[in-house]
């Protein structure tokens, strides 16, 4: 007889999620976290998309700790001494729950979820570090955490993107270098009051902003900056097979995008008081490794659950949604009493049929056209500052009408070359 | 040897203090309660008595809100705990503490060791050994780096300036262990779930046999600041000077402050 019904490596937002609903329907769950609390060796940029997390706990903004609602969403393209933005505010449009996204901090927020799953009657410890998987005669048994061997019918791996207990079981092979990207973000601490009167929000409203361009050097990636309660995270995020060749390193790119004369104003007078980096995984389904095996499922970053599509990223959803149908197959699987891989690859066909996947499958061509369109990060946004500086200067020189100002900027770039990346773009974004 | 009692503070995690840098005042927000790292020392010892005598370990600490102390200080091996809150406490000084500790031994019955580490890493005052040792009239053993069973004695190594003296002492005895006694474990995944089937039990000051006097401390804390570092921060190598100037105006600057 096993310890348990299921033992979840990792109790960030998937581990979490898959152990509160496994603990719900009853089964008896033990979470292993190697962080001294859960979340603390997390990362996120700053957002949470609510929807995933409002079906299995509804209303749990008004209890967890989330930061801000987001009502306002910033695109920028930004060059060395410029920025050309796209600004949406709407209080109202985002207001359902169903639809509405947060800025976290990841050491609060997966505390409270940790913390939802041991009030449904999960054991968690932390620190233990999952060192490898039990097995006996080829079926996986357990997992082994120092010297203890704790046995379960079903081991969920929510270890995170690197998954070294995936890899060991062969169920996802080492990442490459064009699959992830390295995020580096700072917590700068500013008052409330300063930060609402700098992003034009009220109280317990919070703006997004991502960046292309100057931000991420030119590389494929780009800034992000999300307001807190009482805190901004900026930071970079870059594809690790660039950054691997950049002469400069992200630290320092990270400094300059906070220098650039656009952003410094926006974190004046602020306190840095957390530096954290960790990697992303944004190799879409290109990426997607085997998400079970017998008495094994794979979950969240573990699985490569995450899209980054320029204008939105995404994972935290995505990852509470396969904690859950995790959760729902391990449930399943154990009323018939049978934990092999056939009875476990119903979870694929959840996720199939949920918009995990099928929103990955929407937008797989998303991956290749960012690694693939250089000019999304250098040429198109000198090309949104030459246009928007031949718009708005004007010094007394005989003016041209707009069409005659635009065309030799464009031309630089090519026509074909923007219509072609447009195409693609909207094709694939 | 039947029964052992280690005693460990519940202490705010000092990695995480911050320092206001115009006030100089601390600021815990961020800092959540841990046991107190030298007491993990302590209670490593106790468990090798325990190992060594099959006597029962107790684990005791005293505070305003110690009872989330008790699945942690479990997880590292006394079979129960023993914790007593009281609002109060939150001012407590070492003679505060000293007495509710003494007033909890005593009220366990036939203590034969009273396991403490030299000090906690919030106050550092180094006295409640040899206080409880004065109030229950238990000897002291202090700097203690080794410990021993022979037969119902304990011998042990104190680490002293001169250099190491081996005492032979026989209960009831407080040891009071420093940081290089033993290795004090992590807790295993197994001990830290088995913490959660032993008993933690609440204590009261009438339980341990004390009156609300007990709690009131002889020194009161008027107020804690961060030191002070100051920095001269005078450039000697400045835009276009050489080496040799700079060196020439550094020698002159140490012997101005004296230091030459």
């Amino acid at each position: 007889m096993a310890d348990y019904d299921a033992i979840v490596v990792g109790a960030g937002l998937s581990g979490s999620t898959a152990a509160y609903c496994m603990a719900k329907a009853g089964l008896s769950v033990l979470v292993l976290e190697r962080g001294d609390a859960a979340g603390v060796k997390n990362v996120t940029g700053g957002r949470l998309y609510g929807h995933s997390l409002e079906k299995i706990i509804p209303g749990f903004a008004s209890e967890a700790p989330v930061e801000r609602k987001i009502v306002r969403e910033r695109v920028t393209m930004m060059t060395e001494d410029s920025c050309f933005t796209a600004d949406f505010h709407s209080a109202s449009r985002f207001a359902d729950p169903a639809c509405a996204s947060y800025s976290v901090l990841r050491a609060e927020f997966d505390a409270w979820l940790a913390g939802k799953a041991e009030e449904a009657g999960c054991d968690i410890v932390c620190p233990a570090h999952a060192d490898e998987l039990l097995e006996e005669n080829g079926k996986i048994t357990g997992v082994k955490a120092g010297d203890d061997e704790l046995t379960a019918e079903v081991v969920l791996l929510a270890d995170g993107v690197n998954s070294l207990l995936g890899q060991k079981a062969g169920l996802k092979k080492e990442l490459s270098p064009h699959h992830v990207a390295v995020g580096a973000k700072e917590v700068i601490e500013l008052p409330k009051g300063v930060i609402n009167d700098r992003f034009g929000l009220n109280d317990g409203e919070g703006a997004a902003n991502l960046f292309a361009g100057f931000a991420s050097g030119g590389m494929v990636g780009g800034g992000f900056l999300y307001t807190n309660k009482e805190s901004l995270c900026l930071g970079l995020v870059i594809t690790v097979a660039d950054m691997a060749k950049s002469s400069i390193r992200l630290p320092d790119l990270l400094e300059k995008f906070r220098d650039h004369p656009a952003v410094k104003p926006l974190v004046a007078g602020g306190k840095l008081v957390e530096y954290s980096a960790h990697l992303v995984p944004e190799g879409g389904l290109a990426m997607l490794p085997a998400l079970s095996a017998d008495n094994l499922l794979l979950l969240g970053d573990a699985a490569g659950f995450c899209m980054n599509l320029g204008y939105t990223v995404r994972g935290m959803d995505l990852a509470i949604a396969s904690g859950q149908l995790a959760a729902e197959t391990v449930v399943e699987a154990k009323g018939k009493g049978d934990f092999s891989n056939a009875a476990l690859s119903g979870y694929k066909s959840k996720l199939e049929q949920s918009f995990v996947l099928k929103d990955m499958q929407t937008h797989k061509h998303a991956p290749d056209f960012i690694e693939h369109t250089p000019r999304m990060f250098k040429e198109y946004p000198a090309l949104a500052a030459d246009v928007f500086t031949q718009l708005f200067r004007v010094d007394g020189t005989p003016s041209k009408l707009m069409l005659k100002k635009a065309l030799p900027l464009i031309s630089k770039v090519g026509f074909l070359n923007l219509i072609k990346d447009g195409l693609k773009g909207t094709r694939a974004l | 040897m039947k029964k052992i009692a280690v005693c460990y503070k519940w202490v705010l995690n000092d990695g995480d203090i911050r320092v206001n840098d115009k006030t100089r005042d601390l600021d815990f927000e961020k800092s959540k309660p841990q046991i107190n790292e030298y007491d993990r020392n302590g209670l490593a010892v106790g468990v090798q008595l325990k190992e060594a005598s099959g006597a029962e370990l107790i684990g005791i600490t005293c505070g305003v809100d110690t009872e989330p102390s008790a699945k942690d200080a479990l997880s590292r091996g006394p079979d129960m705990v023993y914790y007593l809150n009281d609002p109060a406490l939150a001012q407590a000084d070492s003679a505060a503490s000293s007495k509710v500790l003494a007033g909890m031994v005593r009220s366990l019955g036939d203590v034969d060791v009273v396991l403490c580490s030299e000090c906690s890493s919030d106050d550092f005052a180094q006295q409640v050994g040899p206080r409880l040792g004065a109030l229950l009239g238990y000897p002291v053993i202090s700097y203690v780096s080794a410990v021993k069973l022979e037969g119902d004695a304990l011998v042990m190594d104190r680490k002293l300036e001169e250099g190491t003296e081996s005492v032979k002492v026989k209960a009831p005895v407080v040891v009071v262990v420093s940081p290089d006694v033993c290795e004090a474990p992590i807790p295993s995944v197994k001990q830290i779930l088995g913490a959660k089937k032993k008993p933690a039990n609440a204590m009261d000051l009438a339980g341990a046999g004390l009156g609300p006097d007990a709690v009131k401390p002889m020194v009161t804390v008027q107020s804690v600041k961060a030191p002070l570092t100051s920095r001269k921060a005078v450039n000697l190598l400045g835009d276009g000077e050489s080496v040799a100037d700079a060196v020439a105006k550094l020698v002159k600057q140490l012997s101005t402050d004296g230091l030459l």
